[in-house]
Order: C-alpha cells, then sequence, then structure tokens
C-alpha cells in the first residue's frame, strides 16, 4: 500500500481521500505536492520548512515515539510491521511512517467500504480499527502537537488531528467492529518503560528525555533552541541528548526547570485534546490520550522536583 | 459543523475531486516518492520540464531544466526503461535514468542503463560512413556518403537476387534489442540470410523447453515463488538482470528461498539460500535426482501430469510392454528415474548427497510456486547441455508449476510481438550455411561454423552484413573467423553495421555508423512477469525537437555527425534494391498512406500501434493522443497482466469445424486459423495431412488450447528427437559433457568461460567509461588447492592454459569461489586492436598487439597496453588501469552439440605457471588444428539426409527464425553425410 496506489472512490464523503492527501504531505516534498496541499485548504509548505519537520526535527515514525530508546527501528518498528503481516501483506520498508500508516488505514477503510459481505466488512473495519488504536492514534496526537509549533505546519497538524479524532469516534459508533472500541491501552503503551522517578540517574535521565514513552512528551532540536534562547544558556551542535546534556551542565536547575515547564504543557495539551473532543462530540473515552496527559504530568512532577535539588 | 472546526467533509470531497481531475488528464496526484523509497520519479506532467539544480554550481542555485523522453535501453536483451534527460537550452542528452512508465524494469536499471550517456558521447565512436581505401585489414579508411555506400550496397544485392545468388546475402545479426525487423527485411528481399549469434548464446537453453513446451524460452514467476531455482552463472547470465532481480529481491522479502547451481561464486550466488557448486556438466544429474525425490516422496502433482503430460504417447512409444494406463505410467516413471540417486548425483557433482537430499526438500515443499531458469551457463557449456533447462523444466512440470503464481511459464505467455504494416512472404530459398543438413534439430543458425563451411566450400557470401555484432571476437575459433574475412573469394563483401570499432570491423570493407539507445526505433518485449508489454526505443532529440514543433524526417538530422538507424537505413537500402518496385521488393516498404512513396518509421509505427497493440488505441485517446504519441510520451505499455494458463483455456466455438480428435486427445480444426496481432515466436505443430490444423487438446472432454508441441501437450517424450534418429534422448536425461572427468587425462581441469560480469556485455559496452572503469579484466580463477598443485604462488602471477588448438596467457586469481579442479575466465575482456590501427578502436578497453602468421599458427601479442590518452572527454586522461584481460575464446575450437546445435563453451584445458618470455594477453592459435576438431565434432553428428523420418531438412514445428517457405524443407536430390 502507497499513497499513490490507485483506489476505488467507494468513500464518497472523501473521508479517506482527505487522510491520503495529510498522509502524502508527509512524503512528498515541495514543489510537488502544491495541488494536494491546495485542495485540502493549506498553504503551500516550503522546501525549507518540509525539510525542517519531516527530516530533520521531527520525523513522523511510530518507532520513535512508541520505542523503548526513542529510536527508530527496533521492536516498536518491527511491531508495526508485524500488522501488515498479520493481514498477510509485505510490510513496505518504511511501514511506521506515519504517512505509510495513514495511507493503509485509508487503503483498509476505503476496502472495508467497499467490500461485498458482512463477514468482509467487519474483518476490514477490524484490521482498521486496530492499525488506527495500535499505531496512530498511540502516538500522533502528541506528534501533531509538537508539529503544531513549527509555524506553517501547524495548520496541517491541526487537520490532521481533527481527522483523526473523527475516525476515532467513528471507530467508537462503528457496527461493523466486532468489539466496538478496543476498551483498553495500544501494546506500546501497556509495555511502555516505567516513568521518571526521583533517582534517576543522571545518563539515563538525559537517555529518558529523548524518548517520547518514556517521558510523556516530544523534544525537538526547536525545543532546545527556545529553552537555550529563554534561559541564557550556550547551545551546542549536536544530537539532542549531547545538547541537552551541555545545556544542564551550564544551569541544571534552570534546564529542568524548563523541561518540567515543558512537560506540563504538554499535558495540558492532551487534556485540552481530550476536552474539545467532548466539546465537539467527538467523545469516545479516550484512554490513551489520558495516558500521555498522565504520563508528561508525571514527568513534570519529577523533574521539578530534580531541580528543586539543585538549588 | 463547530465554528473553530475545519468542515472535515467538505474537504475531503475537495481533495477527492481534485484527485479525479488530475487522474482524468492522464496526470499524477500523488507525486513523490516511489516505492522504491531510493528515488523520487519525476511525475510524468512535468516530463517537458522537468527542473533540477546543478549540483556542481553549489551553493548557486542554478536550475537545469530537461525534457524527459523515454526510451529503452540497447545494451542486454532485458529491455528495460530509459529517460533521457534532454536538455532544453542545447538539445543535448544530459543523462539517463530509469522509467518508471516501464512495467518490466519498473523505474529500475542496472549500470548499464545510465552508462549509455557513455555511448553516446564516446569519444571513439564511428561517426560517418568508412569505405576501405587499403586492402582488406589495412586500417586505411575514407569517408563516403550515405549514397556511396547505398548505392553500392544496393546494387550488389540486386544482382545477387536477379541472378538467384540469394544465399550469397547475410545479415548476422548480433543481441538483436527488437523483434524481427530485420527478419522481416530479409523476406522483403526473398533471401534466408538471417543469421544469429544464438548458437554460442542460449541454443541450449532454448532447446530443453522448445522440446517440452514448443517454445523456447521460459518466463519464471520469480516475484510470487516459495522456491527459486537457477542454473545460471550469474542471474541468467546478464540476460533479464535487472527485471528479474529486482522481482527475485521481492520474493526474498516474502520468505523465499534461491538456489543457485554455479560451479562459480557469481553474485546471484553469494546471495543464495543454497549455492551448490557442481562439477561442470553434472546439473542434469543434480536435476534429475531432485525428480526421483519429488517422485519417491509423493509430492509429484500426478493430476496435472495426467492432463497435461503426454504420458499415453510414451507408453505407446516406449513401454508397449505396459498397459496404456495411468499407473503403469507412474510405475514407469519411477523405474526410469530410479537411478537418479542422491548417491549417484553426489558422484556425478562432487555435492555432498545430504546436502543435494536438503535441497531436493526445499524443492519439493514449493508445490506450484516453483520458478526456475537454466540460460547459457551449464546448458551453454556443455555436451547435451540442452538437457539441463530440459531436466530443469522437469521439475516445474512434474509440480504443476507450469503458468501458475510463482511457476514457470512459456515465454509467449509473457511477450508481445505485434504485427506490422507490411508481411512479406517466406523466402523460397534455404540457407545451408546457416541451417546445414547435419543439424535438423539446431535451435538456431550454425553462425559459429560459418568459417568452416565456407573454408568447406559448401558456400561463398556476395555481400555480409554484421550488425552490431563482432564475430571475430565473440566466437569461438575467431582467428578462423578473420581468415575468411579477409579472403575476398569467401566473403565478397563485408558491411559492418556498428557504433564502435570492433575486432571484426577492422576487416570490413565498409563500416557504417549505427545509432545508440537514444539514436535509434525499434520495439521490444521481453517475459518478466505474468504480463505482456512492449517498450519503444525511439531516437530522444528527434522526440524532444517534434515537442517543440519541429519537423524531423530522417533520423540522421538528430543524430551525432552521420549516425542513423537501422530502421530507415533499410527501408532506403530496400529502395535502392528495388528502384522501381518490379523485385517486388519495394511495396514492402512503401507507405499505405501515400502509395508509391516511401515507408516512414511515423507511419510504420502509428499503424502498428493503432492496429495491433490492443488497448493502446484506448488508453492513448483517454488521453487525447494517438496511440504513436502516447509511445513515444511514455515509452512503454502493459497489454495484459495475469493471464495465468493460457494452455487451459478454451477453444472457441468458432474455432471448431468439422474437428478430428487422435486416440491421445489432439484436436484438428478445419477452421481457419483467426487473425491475431500478436506474432510472438513460438513452435507451429502440424496439420492432420486433411487440411485441418492442429488447434487444441482434449481434456476432460473440453477443447482446450494445449501447447505448440506435436502432441499439444507438454512433450515429456519426443516424438521429434526420436524420429530424428535420437531415441536415447526422447526423454529428459543425462548426458555425460564433453568434459566430463572420465573423458579428460589427468593432468586436465576444466576452463568455464561462459560467465559475464554484471556490468558488461561483451563488446556492445565496452565504449562506457564507467563500465569499463569497474570491469576492464578477467584473471583466471584457481582453487587456493590447484594454485598449490600447479606452482601458482600468489594471485597476480601469470598462468598458460592450453586448449586443443593453442594456449594463452592470464593473470591467476586464486580464490575459494572456485570449485577444485575447475577454472574460470570471463569473457567481455581482452580487447584488442592491430598495431598501426591507432586510429581506430576503444582507447580504454583495446591494447595494441601484433598479429603474425607463424609456423604453426597465429601468435597474437600485446605490444601496447592502455593508458591515459587525449581526447574530447577529458577522463581519457584519468585512466588509472592498463590491464584489459585476454581474448581468450581466440583458443576455443569449434563444439557443435549434435542435437541443440550448441556450441559447447568449456574447455578441457592444461594450466600452468606462465613460461619464460611469456606475455600477459598473449594468445596463440593453430586454425588447422581447430579445422581437425570441427571435423571429430562433425563426424558425431546424425544428419537428415540418413535420419529424417519424412524426406524433410528439418521438423516443420519447431521455431525457426526467418521461416522460408514450406517447398524448401524437402530434402535435396542425393542429400545425405556430408
Amino acid at each position: 500500500v502507497t499513497t499513490t496506489a490507485a483506489q476505488p472512490l467507494a468513500d464518497t464523503t472523501g473521508r479517506f481521500e482527505l487522510l491520503r492527501a495529510l498522509a502524502a504531505t508527509t512524503v512528498v516534498a515541495p514543489p510537488l505536492g502544491l495541488a494536494i496541499t491546495e485542495a485540502a485548504g493549506l498553504p503551500a509548505w516550503s522546501p525549507e520548512l518540509h525539510t525542517r519537520v519531516f527530516v530533520l526535527e521531527l520525523p513522523p515514525y511510530a518507532s520513535i515515539h512508541l520505542g523503548q530508546e526513542g529510536k527508530l527501528g527496533g521492536e516498536a518498528a518491527d511491531r508495526v510491521a508485524g500488522t501488515w503481516r498479520a493481514l498477510g501483506l509485505v510490510p513496505p520498508a518504511d511501514a511506521d511512517h506515519l504517512g505509510t500508516l495513514l495511507a493503509f488505514y485509508a487503503h483498509l477503510g476505503e476496502a472495508s467500504v467497499a467490500a461485498a459481505t458482512d463477514a468482509a466488512r467487519s474483518r476490514l473495519a477490524h484490521a482498521a480499527a486496530a492499525v488506527l488504536f495500535e499505531h496512530i492514534w498511540s502516538w500522533a496526537p502528541g506528534y501533531l502537537d509538537a508539529a503544531s509549533d513549527y509555524p506553517g505546519a501547524d495548520r496541517w497538524a491541526g487537520l490532521l488531528l481533527a481527522a483523526l479524532r473523527r475516525e476515532v469516534e467513528h471507530a467508537a459508533r462503528a457496527t461493523s467492529l466486532p468489539a466496538g472500541l478496543p476498551a483498553g491501552l495500544p501494546a506500546a503503551l501497556r509495555l511502555a518503560p516505567a516513568p521518571l522517578t526521583g533517582d534517576i540517574g543522571y545518563p539515563e535521565l538525559l537517555d529518558a528525555l529523548v524518548t517520547p514513552v518514556r517521558t510523556g512528551f516530544v523534544l525537538t532540536q526547536g525545543d532546545l533552541s527556545d529553552a537555550a534562547g529563554a534561559l541564557g544558556v550556550g547551545r551546542r551542535r549536536g544530537e539532542r541528548r549531547y545538547v541537552l546534556s551541555a545545556m544542564i551542565e551550564q544551569d541544571p536547575a534552570a534546564v529542568l526547570s524548563w523541561l518540567s515547564a515543558h512537560a506540563l504543557r504538554s499535558a495540558g495539551r492532551h487534556r485540552r485534546n481530550i476536552d474539545e473532543a467532548r466539546e465537539t462530540g467527538n467523545g469516545a473515552d479516550d484512554v490513551t490520550t489520558g495516558w500521555w496527559a498522565e504520563r508528561a504530568a508525571s514527568s513534570a512532577t519529577v523533574l521539578a522536583s530534580l531541580a528543586a535539588a539543585c538549588h | 459543523v463547530p465554528e473553530h472546526q475545519p468542515d472535515l467533509t467538505a474537504l475531503g470531497q475537495r481533495v477527492s475531486a481534485a484527485r479525479a481531475a488530475t487522474e482524468a488528464r492522464g496526470e499524477t496526484f500523488y507525486q513523490g516518492a516511489s516505492g522504491t523509497l531510493l528515488a523520487a520519479f519525476p511525475p510524468i506532467e512535468r516530463w517537458d520540464d522537468w527542473v533540477e539544480l546543478d549540483s556542481r554550481a553549489w551553493p548557486e542555485r542554478v536550475e537545469h531544466h530537461s525534457m524527459l523522453v523515454p526510451t529503452t535501453c540497447f545494451n542486454c536483451e532485458s529491455a528495460c526503461g530509459l529517460l533521457a534527460y534532454v536538455d532544453r537550452q542545447t538539445l543535448t542528452v544530459r543523462k539517463f535514468e530509469g522509467n518508471p512508465e516501464h512495467p518490466g524494469s519498473r523505474g529500475r536499471n542496472c549500470a548499464k542503463g545510465p552508462s549509455t550517456i557513455n555511448q553516446v558521447t564516446d569519444p571513439d565512436r564511428i561517426l560517418y560512413p568508412l569505405r576501405r581505401a587499403g586492402k582488406r585489414g589495412e586500417g586505411k579508411w575514407e569517408r563516403v556518403s550515405w549514397d556511396e555506400a547505398l548505392d553500392a550496397l544496393g546494387a550488389r544485392i540486386r544482382a545477387a537476387i536477379v541472378e538467384e545468388r540469394q544465399n550469397e546475402i547475410m545479415i548476422h545479426i548480433g543481441r538483436p534489442g527488437e523483434d524481427g525487423y530485420t527478419e522481416r527485411v530479409l523476406a522483403s528481399w526473398g533471401v534466408d540470410g538471417h543469421n544469429s549469434h544464438t548458437n554460442v548464446c542460449s541454443s541450449g537453453g532454448r532447446t530443453g523447453f522448445q522440446f517440452w513446451t514448443g517454445i523456447d524460452r521460459p518466463s519464471p514467476d520469480h516475484a510470487n515463488a516459495k522456491v527459486i531455482y537457477l542454473i545460471s552463472a550469474h542471474l541468467e547470465t546478464g540476460h533479464y538482470f535487472n527485471p528479474h532481480a529486482q522481482r527475485i529481491t521481492e520474493a526474498r522479502s516474502k520468505g523465499a528461498k534461491v538456489i543457485v547451481l554455479d560451479t562459480r561464486l557469481s553474485n546471484t550466488a553469494t546471495h543464495a539460500d543454497y549455492w551448490l557448486s557442481p562439477q561442470p556438466g553434472s546439473e542434469a544429474a543434480i536435476n534429475l535426482s531432485i525428480v526421483r525425490h519429488i517422485i519417491e516422496t509423493g509430492r509429484a502433482n500426478w493430476a496435472f501430469v495426467h492432463d497435461w503430460w503426454n504420458w499415453e504417447e510414451y507408453l505407446s512409444a516406449c513401454r508397449p510392454d505396459l498397459p496404456g494406463t495411468f499407473e503403469a505410467f507412474q510405475e514407469a516413471m519411477t523405474e526410469l528415474y530410479s537411478p537418479f540417486t542422491f548417491e549417484m548425483a553426489a558422484a556425478e557433482s562432487g555435492i555432498d548427497a545430504a546436502v543435494l537430499a536438503e535441497v531436493a526438500e526445499v524443492v519439493a515443499g514449493a508445490g506450484t510456486a516453483f520458478s526456475c531458469h537454466s540460460w547459457r551457463s551449464a546448458a551453454a557449456g556443455n555436451l547435451g547441455g540442452w538437457q539441463v533447462s530440459r531436466t530443469a523444466f522437469f521439475i516445474a512440470a512434474l509440480l504443476g508449476a507450469v503458468a501458475t503464481p510463482g511457476g514457470t511459464f512459456p515465454n509467449a505467455y509473457n511477450k508481445f510481438v505485434p504485427k506490422p504494416i507490411h508481411t512479406p512472404p517466406h523466402p523460397h530459398v534455404w540457407q545451408e550455411l546457416s541451417w546445414p543438413l547435419e543439424f535438423p534439430l539446431a535451435q538456431n543458425e550454425m553462425s559459429f561454423l560459418l568459417p568452416h563451411f565456407l573454408k568447406d566450400g559448401r558456400g561463398r557470401l556476395d555481400t555480409y552484413f554484421t550488425r552490431v555484432y563482432n564475430p571475430v571476437w565473440t566466437n569461438p575459433d575467431g582467428l578462423s573467423w578473420m581468415e575468411v574475412l579477409t579472403d575476398e573469394d569467401k566473403i565478397g563483401c563485408y558491411v559492418a553495421l556498428t557504433p564502435t570499432w570492433n575486432e571484426s570491423a577492422y576487416f570490413a570493407d565498409w563500416v557504417l555508423p549505427m545509432g545508440h539507445a537514444s539514436e535509434r526505433h525499434d520495439t521490444h518485449s521481453y517475459e518478466q512477469y505474468d504480463g505482456q508489454w512492449i517498450g519503444f526505443r525511439q531516437p530522444v532529440l528527434r522526440t524532444a525537437r517534434q515537442r517543440l514543433g519541429e519537423t524531423v524526417a530522417d533520423t540522421r538530422q538528430v543524430n551525432p555527425g552521420e549516425v542513423w538507424e537501422e530502421n530507415e537505413l533499410w527501408i532506403e537500402l530496400s529502395w535502392r534494391i528495388d528502384p522501381d518496385g518490379s523485385l517486388g521488393i519495394r511495396r514492402h516498404h512503401e507507405s499505405r498512406e501515400r502509395p508509391g512513396e516511401k515507408l516512414t518509421v511515423d507511419e510504420y509505427y502509428g499503424w502498428m500501434f493503432e492496429h495491433s497493440v490492443p488497448g493502446l488505441p484506448e488508453a492513448a485517446a483517454r488521453e487525447g493522443l494517438t496511440p504513436l504519441a502516447y509511445m513515444r510520451r511514455y515509452g512503454a505499455f502493459e497489454i495484459t497482466r495475469g493471464e495465468g494458463q493460457l494452455f487451459a483455456s478454451e477453444v472457441p466455438a468458432e474455432e471448431l469445424e468439422d474437428i478430428a480428435v487422435t486416440p491421445t486427445g489432439r484436436v484438428y480444426t478445419a477452421a481457419p486459423l483467426p487473425e491475431s496481432p500478436d506474432i510472438c515466436p513460438k513452435g507451429a505443430p502440424e496439420g492432420d495431412g486433411t487440411g485441418r490444423r492442429a488447434v487444441g487438446v482434449m481434456v476432460d472432454g473440453t477443447v482446450r488450447r494445449g501447447f505448440p508441441t506435436p502432441s499439444g501437450l507438454l512433450e515429456f517424450y519426443s516424438s521429434t528427437i526420436a524420429g530424428w534418429g535420437w531415441p536415447e534422448h526422447a526423454v529428459p536425461g543425462y548426458i555425460r559433457s564433453h568434459v566430463h572427468p572420465d573423458r579428460m587425462d589427468a593432468d586436465q581441469m576444466v576452463l568455464i568461460s561462459t560467465f559475464r560480469l554484471p556490468t558488461q556485455i561483451h563488446t556492445r559496452s565496452a565504449n562506457s567509461k564507467w563500465l569499463d572503469e569497474l570491469a576492464h579484466t578477467n584473471p583466471v580463477w584457481v582453487h587456493p588447492s590447484d594454485a598449490s598443485r600447479l606452482g601458482i604462488a600468489r594471485t597476480g602471477d601469470l598462468v598458460r592454459v592450453e586448449t586443443a588448438i593453442g594456449h594463452f596467457v592470464a593473470k591467476a586469481w586464486i580464490t575459494e569461489g572456485i570449485r577444485p579442479g575447475v577454472v574460470a575466465c570471463s569473457h567481455h575482456m581482452g580487447r584488442w586492436r592491430l598495431t598501426g590501427h591507432d586510429h581506430v578502436g576503444s582507447g580504454g578497453m583495446m591494447a595494441t598487439v601484433d598479429l603474425t602468421k607463424e609456423p604453426g599458427g597465429w601468435a597474437l601479442r600485446p605490444r601496447r597496453r592502455v593508458a591515459p590518452y587525449r581526447s574530447d572527454d577529458p577522463d581519457t586522461m584519468r585512466i588509472w588501469w592498463s590491464d584489459t584481460g585476454v581474448h581468450q575464446n581466440l583458443t576455443f575450437p569449434v563444439h557443435p552439440d549434435p542435437i541443440s546445435g550448441m556450441h559447447c563453451w568449456h574447455q578441457a584445458v592444461r594450466v600452468e605457471p606462465a613460461r619464460p618470455g611469456d606475455v600477459h594477453g598473449d594468445v596463440a592459435v593453430d586454425t588447422d588444428r581447430a579445422r581437425q576438431i570441427y571435423a571429430e565434432w562433425m563426424a558425431a553428428t546424425r544428419p537428415a539426409g540418413s535420419h529424417s523420418p519424412d524426406g524433410t531438412r528439418r521438423p516443420t514445428w519447431l521455431m525457426r527464425p526467418l521461416r522460408p517457405s514450406a517447398d524448401t524443407f524437402a530434402l535435396p536430390s542425393g542429400a545425405g553425410r556430408s
């Protein structure tokens, strides 16, 4: 399944086409894809912004956001690929890329709508719901919140978040699903590493801070630049763990306090998402977003206590 | 919709509408990254003005604007799609990349595709027609006009035709790169003069498939196979390399197992799950041990065998002692192959029986998803090599893996040859020099024996063309070729049609420059998956200029110098042979739209695409294009996909008229053969002698299409082989090679010479500087144990390799990648030009040599190695290598297989450290001794004169390029052993 696969247009509301278009945005670099963004009512991406967001600072891979080390590949990526295999399909090379996952979900959704029998419809709807809850909704809201911090990317992120929320609600109401909305957490969150604790060692803390599933928040190079500017500490060039280390060594209390605030902000955003979903009638019992809110809030508390200990 | 929320439904509908509108225009809505992830192909709607930044201008942002024009690669036979990037300012080709619209290659290419740019800009290429100014081979040339050349050749050929010396005209093709155009030119002249290189290439492989299916190539569906079984020196030895490699990669990602039988550790073998390195020539024994295992373990697909094999014919002919039941056949099969135990195969191959058993078990588990290929390699190396491909397909046929998903198809199911605007009649002559009586079952022309036949006095050639072909270099016994090419009594006029200098063109009377992949028109189709497609090769600058509104009537207007294309050349030459139409030739090269005027390539291909390619006119119309404009834009068109087992399809009722059915189920009909736009070559089973034609076979009470064999079934038993004097080989079996250990002296080793390097393709690619830098020499592979035994101390030491007619001197490469007792040396290398011919050649690949006749034979000695030289291309000053290998083929005598006609390439050789005075690249050949070896092999033939069962020269159902008229098949009076 690719974003360019020809699909039957059984989807008269354009529900899946919109998702496919928003997926394509993540993989099609400008100047290509202008027709897609224009049709979706979004501003054109500049090549620089597209590269900055999707290649350099926020690569949209599930394994980065759900993996126990916050890195590309590994068990988290294999878990995503397993979905393809379970359906008798060959996983594509970038199976856990947000664009691939959305296109796959759209494909399954369309196939479900077009299915000739109830049994096929139910099977396909169930597969689509599994992809949505296990591999997209399990991390995409946090990712999209982070993306919305980039001027020029915010409208795309907001639109995709709204479209995903609609899918979650749709799945919750779907009668074709054998068991309705999955009741528990996605596997990746059930198996997530323990939250931060006050007795964490320094190297482990550095590892944890660049591992979203450990802290509940996303920390980008842009965030670190903002922090350095706000705190007046030097920002050395390097990968995020190294940058963080250099900043903390300069002013540990200030940097840890900033990180605590950043975590709180993420928790707040997750809670606001839950509230907004309820306001707009998409009131599914969203335990996934609740988990991220709780994890970020917990991290905020621990980081604040670590900051206090530095004084 | 709440005020602050987007209206998702409205946006979704808007996106859907935008996509529909974009795709209705034939454009791509979701542009960008392809499935390969390595490349983002330019979307087709931007091919008229594709913008890239000049990387060399960085950090300046300098834009390159290109027009992207598709064409087809002209190196190997895979026919992969290329996209030429034509600079819009200079109207020159900047580079070549893959064509994403091509269904076979799917945007990918091997190294040879993009290196086409080297061939186009090659500073040593031939740009103008040349006529020799001195004696043949003296190296003196004068530039002439095309008119002078065409007038001279036209008059010469006309005289031969008028004087009924048609058999003195011959066109010898290298790798065709097109589907039948040249054959039709010859047919229009009434000349049976098509000669090909196939009997030094793939005839052995083809023969095994032809006797099973009536079609001489397999089409393995690698992408969907569970087990891929390759008996090839390297992915079918170069043919299909890229299209098959990418599909094998897909299959492996889904868990398929790859089994490679190759004595040498090829690149393909390094990727295999099982690499078997057998004693050369033992491959058929291994195949039959697998057959035995499948039978013994109950994994044979007996239902398929029952329906689709000619088992009844076998029982009737070979086992009249048994009842004519299928159960009796099963028992007979079991008995027949019971000697092929793993232990027996192990003794022949030198591979441990337990390994063979493990491999056999993997194969047996493949079921109907077993894809196999056997090309060149063992089938081209050994006496009886054709039984290697026959026994490989035997496995597929026993598993029922014929035209199944992941199975092996006859190639005609997956290839399409569109019928052209004119179809000349069959010539009324038979060319004995290509189709001699000694080889009635030969798969293709006995091309490599031509010098010997000329020396025998069997005929002479008045006008001999080579077309992108280099017989002196390519064939075994090349100096015998040189001897006849320099003898004007044997070859009156030699014309080399070639883009580049080669070892044969030096001896020509005329050298006429031909175009590369981006400088000529052709159609081409190849079997690469279960589907049919055609590719279009076109002069890309002509198409680019036409897109800009210019009119180009002659490809020479846009090609470099006066380089031409063959299509227009043959039309023009045919008109000069028959200027007033009185010979009946001109009409086959005339316009239909404008009677009495010359046919143009636009009309030729326009007619073909309009009338002979199903679905193309409709696809073109959807985009508001003519079919020709569509092909000029896309470069390829997929006609069918997923046709499956065509042999099982029901014959339509309108084809069944007054039918007759034989006791074994062969069905004949009085209904005429319907017109088909597809003229892909395949067997032509005879009628029943009462005017009915073969139409199908009766299976379960239904007339099904069957196979184009005499029985209409898969032929386990070949009545043809039995009837034409070889009853002992009527069923798939094992023939001990001429290099079987029992036939060699104790101090001899087998030399494997059939393998290619992935980045070269004979001499055709040798003017590509990138490829030459990658691969430019051919050391002799020697196992460490042999090196130690022979006293070869280290890699790079010189060795002398002695064949039956001479020797060559090469560098040793000591490696465990070759079986002990076997040595190997690639071809492609050892290119040369003669001392004093410095102005011709290929500077980066040709050593300058002295070639002298001495007592005892010819001696070729390098005098100057390759070195940097000044030219239009600054890269020629950067040549860092000097070693270009050795021309080993010169030292090989001819070894014609008496059945397939294939030259059996493997040599029994003696290897020793070089002697004092030996020089790397030395070659010595005794062409008198070569004549003796030729005579020895000819004595093993069973000529039609004494073995034809029906008074004909050759079974009429067998495939034959440029088939002459039916009356020519009759044996000439007095025919017998020559």
